[in-house]
This record gives structure tokens, C-alpha cells and sequence, in this order.
């Protein structure tokens, strides 16, 4: 558990300062040292256009960690909204909601992901919209579930008695009460968007060069895959290291909680 | 049962139409002008503006929305789902010889999940707590965190460079199959695993299990009997969501694996800008998924009596 979160802040602490860290410009290219092997100068080696891969992928955390936050977020507030008006607003709010939101879970994410980011022209605009569309309905559903349990609680009923408007008791007796089970959705759908945003990028739709993200990394490593296959490991170890932490920070999470809601 | 059978049904509409309306609605609203698009893809070089008008005439896109729209409509209903705006040849056959390379691929690599999970939560949950449980959990914790594509280029490295023990790209021979399907199987079982052995321990702690035991049945019976029904319930669904899983990890497996499935489809198609197969394989999509989880939600009534019919 104290290992999960120390190696958690330890990848945030990575993503934010990262770049002081860096020892090299992640964009200058260096053809004489390009496909490099690991070194005293370049401690990962260097890349096909002879950029150091280290740096990039320091720089790559922002990127892949930053935008996976972005979209994680954004995510969190458009799927907590729907479930609240669902949970909230009556028969034909909870009908409407819940039909989209089947509709919007009909397909696989990555592929309405794929065709969305493509359609719209790859860039990292399209991408944040592409996985933020595809990312909401997982909050959606927990936070209308939820809602719904709440509806019979005593404190709520008092509260609409009391002549309290639908928005505060949202405000003031729903979203505390969503926020642990939110919470642990939330570390699901962040390393999803990791590796959303990572599978994009290595398919060509996402964030484009010269940008360093761990995805397009992959794409390009993938060409000299023979020669330097070393090349091509590291953008995938970083990306599964920060999944792996996430997702245990997350299993750990739930299970406090869990033990949490034993105890009362 | 007929109500339910026909609420589900109504559901079904009810999603489709909405995937038919949001997927439209996406490409018509979609930067650049569909008819140049269209237009420089098939004739690869700089078109005359008469050219560019003749094909947006052509492809309806001058009528506005709704007219365009129920002119794609229509046919879809009846199963056509028009010309590729690039090679204007019919899309459903190419769609078709491409879902025929992913359907074995796809169910290759469930049967690689079951094969490997099945048994590996068996014995993990034996002994909950124990070395080979904890192995199991910690194998499926990192097996749900990596990348089918990064996956999928560590195998060919080992097994067809490295080793050179099996082919990797193309479709060939049957052997081809293997790597990809070893990619997505490998996914498949990580996340199968998590859920069959939670399945089992739940169903372990059922109250009716120690009256069973003391009754003189025996282990093998109890656990066939009254634990196996129970753990599968939450196995099924999750085998929906697998399916989920399947297609998106075919998408990124035939890019990797060069196999000219759905997924390699599906890129090419939004690569191209070629709006009609891009449609046709979100709806194909969109229909396998919803007809699975509709069929898992007439299994779930008839495994577990317990789902009553006001769930509808």
C-alpha cells in the first residue's frame, strides 16, 4: 500500500518536474549519434533522428500523465452531472440519460475513440474530445446508482421537506456522499486514458511529432524494432508502470473503503 | 418473459438509432470539406472544382442533413450499406471478408483467456492468501496493465525475431494466427482471472454452503453444484465487457500484425476519409455489441432466478 503511493506521487512528481530532470533537449535531432545504444551520454540511448530517449520520455510524462489527468477530470464532472440529473431529476431525465449513455457504451471506447480522433484530424485537440466523449458513462452510471440509494435516506428526505432545492441537495448531500465511490472509478478511467491516449498516439491519432508522448514514441521505435529493439522497450515500461501504480492505488483505495463501510 | 424479451428489444432500438444519428451526425459536422476529401483520395492528385461538385452531388452531401441522412439510412435497413467513396466498389462485401479475419482471431483469443484463466483461479483460490494466490493476482494485476500493442511487439521479438519460432506478419498460413491471438488471449486472461477468482471467493462465503458440508455432500459436488452457477454470474457479464475488449484489442493486434481484419478496416477507413466504411464498421460494431449483451441478458434470466422479470 505505502509502496503503491509512494511510486503514484513519485510518477506525478516525474510528470511535473520532469523536465528540469531532463538532460538533454527531448527535440534535438543528432543524426551522427542517431540509434545510439545506451551510454555514459545518452543513459537510454538514442532514437532514430538521434534524440535522447531519456528526455523524451521525461517530457513524454507530461504529456501522457498530464493529458490522461485532463481527460480523466473532465470525464469525472460531465458523468457526475448526467448521473445527478438522472438520480435526481425524475422518470423521463432517468430514461433519457440512461439510453445515451447505452448508446455512448454500444461501442468499444477505442474504437469510437479511433474514429472520432481521426475524423476529426489528428492533434491533440481532437484526442482530449475523442476520450473525453468516450470516458464519462463508467461516473454516469456509479454516480446515478448511487443517487439512487441515496433517495430513501432519512437526511435526504428531511432535507426535500425542509424545502431545500434539488441543486443544494445535489450539492450538499449527494456529492459528498458520491465522492469515495467517484473516487475509485477515477483511478480506473485515469489509466484507461493512459492508455488511450498511448494507443492513439501509437496508431497515429494522437499527439503528433515532434512531440514526445510514450505512444507515438512506440510508433516511431517500432520501425527499427530489429536493430534497436531496447529502443522500443522503454516507452512501454513507462506506460505500464504508471497503469500498474495507478490501478493498485486504486484497488487499495476500494478496499479501504470497503473496510470503511464495514466498520460503520 | 415475451416482455422482457421485447423491452430489451425496444432497447436495442432505441441504442442503435442513437449510434446511427451520433455517428452521422460526427462525420457531417467533421472538419474539411467531405466532397474534396473524397474527391482527392480517388483521384490522388489536384481536382477541378466541377470534379469536387459532381461527387458532392453524387454522394448527397449537397441536399443538407436529413435529406442526406435518410438517404443512408434506408438502404442501411435493408443491409446495404453503399459504395466506398475512395474505390466506389460495394462496402459490405470488402467488410465482410474483413470481419471474416477477425471473428477466429477474436474467438482464438478468448479461448486463450479461458484456457489460461480458468484454471490459474481454480488453484489460485484453493488457497486464498497463499504464494500461488497472490502469484495469480500479481500476474493479473500486470497483465491488465500492459499495452495489447506494446504486447504484441514484445512477442514478435522474442518468438519471431529472436527465436524465429513463428511467423508475425500477414495471414498466410494458419500459424500466422498464433502471435495475435496469443496477444489478446494474454489480455483476455489477466482481467478473466481477477473476475473468476473474486467469483469464486464470493461465492464461497454463501451461507447454505457449511449446511451443505455437514450434510455429508461432498467437495467436488458442492463446488459443481452451488459454487460454480455462482461465480459464473459475474464471469458472464464481465465476457460481455471481454467482448468490448476483444474488438479493441483486434483493432490495435491487426495494425500490429498487419492482418487485414476489421481493425486494419477500421484505420484505414478514417486514414482514408472514407465516410461510408467508416459508418459501416461503427454500426457493424455497434450491432455485434449490442447483440451480446442483449443475449447476456437473456442467459443472465435463465442462469440466475433470482433476476426478476421488473428488471427489464
Amino acid at each position: 500500500m505505502r509502496s503503491v503511493i509512494t511510486l503514484t506521487i513519485l510518477f506525478i512528481v516525474l510528470a511535473v518536474v520532469g523536465p528540469l530532470l531532463a538532460p538533454h533537449d527531448p527535440t534535438a535531432i543528432n543524426i551522427p549519434h542517431r540509434l545510439s545504444a545506451p551510454g555514459d551520454e545518452w543513459l537510454l540511448g538514442t532514437d532514430a533522428l538521434g534524440r535522447d530517449i531519456l528526455s523524451r520520455l521525461l517530457y513524454g510524462a507530461r504529456w501522457s500523465l498530464g493529458l490522461a489527468f485532463l481527460i480523466s477530470v473532465i470525464g469525472l464532472c460531465i458523468g457526475t452531472l448526467f448521473g445527478l440529473i438522472a438520480a435526481l431529476g425524475g422518470k423521463t431525465a432517468d430514461w433519457l440519460v440512461m439510453r445515451t449513455t447505452d448508446t455512448f457504451l454500444a461501442f468499444p471506447e477505442l474504437v469510437a475513440a479511433v474514429v472520432i480522433a481521426g475524423v476529426l484530424g489528428a492533434g491533440t485537440g481532437s484526442l482530449i474530445f475523442a476520450l473525453c466523449v468516450t470516458g464519462w458513462m463508467r461516473y454516469c452510471r456509479v454516480a446515478r446508482g448511487v443517487g439512487l440509494t441515496l433517495k430513501t435516506r432519512g437526511y435526504v428526505i428531511q432535507a426535500k421537506l425542509a424545502g431545500m432545492s434539488a441543486l443544494s441537495i445535489a450539492r450538499w448531500h449527494y456529492l459528498p456522499a458520491l465522492l469515495p465511490s467517484l473516487a475509485v472509478v477515477w483511478t480506473g478511467m485515469f489509466a484507461r486514458a493512459i492508455l488511450g491516449i498511448s494507443a492513439l498516439g501509437f496508431l497515429g491519432f494522437g499527439v503528433q511529432p515532434p512531440m514526445p508522448e510514450w505512444g507515438t514514441m512506440l510508433l516511431e521505435a517500432r520501425l527499427h524494432m530489429r536493430s534497436t529493439p531496447l529502443q522500443m522497450i522503454w516507452p512501454g515500461l513507462a506506460v505500464v508502470m504508471c497503469v500498474l501504480a495507478i490501478n493498485l492505488a486504486g484497488d487499495a483505495l476500494r478496499d479501504a473503503l470497503a473496510k470503511e463501510n464495514n466498520a460503520v | 418473459m415475451i416482455n422482457i424479451v421485447l423491452g430489451l428489444l425496444l432497447r436495442t432500438a432505441v441504442v442503435l438509432t442513437g449510434t446511427a444519428v451520433a455517428t452521422f451526425t460526427l462525420l457531417w459536422l467533421a472538419p474539411g470539406d467531405p466532397a474534396l476529401a473524397v474527391a482527392m483520395a480517388r483521384y490522388d492528385s489536384i481536382v477541378s472544382t466541377e470534379i469536387i461538385d459532381l461527387v458532392r452531388a453524387e454522394a448527397g452531401f449537397d441536399a443538407g442533413f436529413w435529406p442526406a441522412f435518410r438517404a443512408w439510412v434506408f438502404p442501411l435497413l435493408s443491409g446495404d450499406f453503399g459504395r466506398s467513396a475512395v474505390t466506389g466498389r460495394p462496402v459490405l462485401p470488402d467488410l465482410l471478408s474483413a470481419i471474416a479475419y477477425t471473428v477466429p482471431l477474436a474467438l482464438a483469443g478468448l479461448a486463450i483467456g479461458l484456457l489460461i484463466s480458468l484454471p490459474l483461479a481454480i488453484i489460485a483460490t484453493r488457497n486464498p492468501g497463499g504464494l500461488l494466490d497472490r502469484f495469480a493476482v500479481a500476474i493479473a494485476s500486470l497483465g491488465t496493465a500492459i499495452p495489447a500493442y506494446w504486447l504484441g511487439l514484445l512477442l514478435i521479438l522474442l518468438f519471431a525475431v529472436k527465436l524465429a519460432w513463428l511467423p508475425a506478419m500477414g495471414t498466410r498460413t494458419p500459424l500466422h494466427i498464433l502471435l495475435p491471438a496469443l496477444t489478446l488471449g494474454l489480455g483476455v486472461a489477466a482481467s478473466l482471472t481477477r473476475i473468476i477468482r473474486s467469483g469464486i471467493l464470493e461465492a464461497r462465503t454463501q451461507s447454505f454452503l457449511p449446511a451443505f458440508k455437514r450434510r455429508g455432500v461432498i467437495d467436488s459436488t458442492i463446488g459443481k453444484d452451488h459454487i460454480a452457477p455462482h461465480a459464473a454470474i459475474p464471469v458472464i457479464t464481465v465476457l460481455g465487457l471481454e467482448l468490448a475488449f476483444l474488438l479493441e484489442g483486434a483493432v490495435m493486434v491487426e495494425v500490429i500484425f498487419s492482418r487485414p481484419g476489421l481493425g486494419s478496416f477500421l484505420v484505414n477507413a478514417v486514414e482514408a476519409r472514407d465516410f461510408p466504411q467508416v459508418q459501416a464498421v461503427v454500426i457493424v460494431a455497434a450491432l455485434l455489441f449490442v447483440t451480446i449483451n442483449l443475449l447476456i441478458d437473456l442467459i443472465y434470466r435463465v442462469i440466475d432466478p433470482r433476476i426478476g422479470e421488473s428488471n427489464a
